[in-house]
């Protein structure tokens, strides 16, 4: 039998049968959203995490002989937790914004929108993905950083718990992003415009307690300082805030980023 | 339970944020197993109608049920398939896995996906390239690879947005060929299309939509008939375009 007789014989599905799923469409959503970022590794995973590696080497190894030890860590090691949350920041943003605003341009979206997938399912399966990127770069940058630098692990409690703080942000401003973007333009110039001073200004490569003030007080402003703090007193033990309000502050962002995307996802906004 | 109309849309309106106003106070029905061709010009509300059915597009006022269930359902979405006249393909995937993910987001395991994926490659003669992208096929083959994804989960209100646009004859009939074969079986066709003597030959039911609304419906015969005219283009210009002249 041709494949024409095999589909055109075969009776349609009934009207009133309940929607039963064999394998959850979230997760065909995820699965789809991890292949996407795999088929172009080398762009998704090696450049980030070569970058990142970049850094700890000029930074941290060749620059960082010359500049004295920071609460008693070598400078190499000191900047290590705030470039992986850079790292897992800046992936997490890239991931979200061109993953959703591909499938909005193209118009793929469309088959996502009219197919049984919730709104949330949606909004979960797209952000799950942006966190398992991150922390695939942010793993692989701190495989290379541990040989360069002897960074370790003082509280490896924090660091988890911030850690998944972390990608939940990094994943929701994509996210969020993505479905605000009107063009290609918007994409970039976010991040160079918003989300790379945010970084620098966060205490990635300083402690922000060496600036003199108001510049270390307005340094607490800036969301991505918090991120540091919480990988710093993850890896080294401490940090210019205690570990308590770090994950606090970590996880009251990303719990505000989730009720916004939640809410541009449940509202339709996405659609005409 | 008696069985009820395939899609049922009451007081449908639709105005997009800049003030258009695309569908207004719409109200249709078509029954199960029909099927039914919407026939208007550029701009009268035919995409923004299927748009709205299909869950893509925002309706602003009315009710809309597929097969009597909410078309915002799972229920719903699982019984519609929709091939848009843009060809909106995933670029990031091959096309044996876009058809695999595609049966996936409507819930059907990885093996039977898979076993679809390949089922509709052959229908649509796309075996040779299934792991190729979308971008890398020709036209014809990009519009066969919507339709395939549209058909893939197996539907039972197929909604085809001008699906033969930009293709060749060959390729039209067979098209057309395998929806009337379709519909033989049961599925309910929902058909836009801009070549009015086929629409006149497949559809058992045709309605005209001018400026987001229905202003003529009936079979062909009753068409021409009511409007003493040879054929539906005849119809649809004296309804169509002395309206729009007239508007």
């Amino acid at each position: 039998m041709s494949a024409h007789e095999v589909v055109t014989r075969r009776p349609p599905p009934s009207w009133d049968a309940p929607f039963r799923t064999e394998r959850s469409p979230l997760l065909w959503l995820f699965e789809r959203e991890v292949v996407r970022f795999l088929t172009i590794w080398k762009y998704s995973i090696v450049g980030p995490v070569l970058s990142t590696v970049l850094f700890v080497i000029v930074f941290g190894t060749a620059l960082g002989r010359h500049v004295a030890n920071i609460d008693g860590v070598s400078y190499g090691r000191y900047i290590v937790p705030g470039l992986l949350a850079q790292a897992m920041v800046n992936v997490g943003f890239f991931n979200g914004t061109t993953t959703i605003f591909e499938a909005r341009r193209d118009r793929y979206i469309d088959d996502i929108f009219s197919s049984p997938l919730r709104w949330w399912e949606i909004n979960v399966a797209l952000v799950g993905a942006g966190m398992v990127r991150g922390a695939v770069v942010g793993a692989g940058a701190l495989a290379c950083a541990i040989p360069l630098t002897g960074a370790g692990i003082a509280r490896p409690l924090i660091v988890v718990i911030g850690t998944l703080g972390v990608l939940v942000v990094a994943s929701q401003v994509g996210v969020i992003a993505g479905s605000l973007a009107k063009s290609l333009d918007h994409v970039y110039s976010m991040e160079s415009i918003i989300l790379l001073p945010l970084g620098f200004l966060g205490g990635v490569f300083y402690s922000v307690n060496q600036l003199p003030r108001p510049w270390s007080v307005l340094s607490r402003f800036d969301p991505v300082f918090w991120l540091v703090q919480a990988e710093r007193n993850g890896f080294l033990g401490h940090g210019d805030v205690s570990a308590g309000w770090a994950l606090l502050a970590v996880w009251g962002i990303a719990t505000a980023l989730s009720v916004w995307s939640a809410s541009i996802f449940a509202s339709g906004r996405l659609k005409p | 339970m008696a069985e009820p109309p395939a899609l049922s849309i009451s007081g449908l309106s639709k105005t997009y944020a800049d003030g258009f106003v695309a569908v207004s106070g719409l109200d249709l029905e078509i029954p199960d197993g029909a099927f039914f061709g919407l026939l208007g010009p550029n701009g009268a509300g035919k995409t923004t109608l299927i748009g709205s059915v299909c869950n893509i597009v925002r309706p602003t006022t009315g009710t809309l049920k597929v097969f009597g269930h909410d078309y915002r359902s799972r229920e719903a979405r699982r019984l519609i398939g929709l091939a848009e006249q843009e060809i909106n393909v995933d670029r990031f995937l091959s096309i044996r896995q876009m058809l695999i993910y595609h049966a996936g987001y409507h819930g059907i395991g990885r093996r039977a996906a898979s076993r679809r994926a390949d089922e509709m490659l052959e229908l649509f003669g796309l075996e040779h390239k299934a792991t190729s992208r979308a971008y890398e096929l020709s036209g014809g083959m990009q519009r066969r690879l919507v339709l395939a994804r549209a058909f893939a989960h197996r539907p039972r209100l197929l909604i085809l947005d001008e699906p033969t646009a930009g293709v060749d004859v060959e390729l039209r009939a067979e098209i057309w060929r395998l929806v009337k074969d379709l519909n033989a079986g049961g599925t309910t066709i929902f058909l836009t299309t801009h070549y009015l003597e086929e629409a006149e030959a497949l559809c058992d039911e045709i309605a005209l939509l001018r400026a987001g609304r229905i202003v003529e419906r009936g079979s062909s015969i009753a068409l021409r008939h009511r409007h003493t005219a040879r054929d539906i283009s005849e119809v649809y210009r004296r309804v169509i375009t002395a309206g729009v002249a007239g508007h």
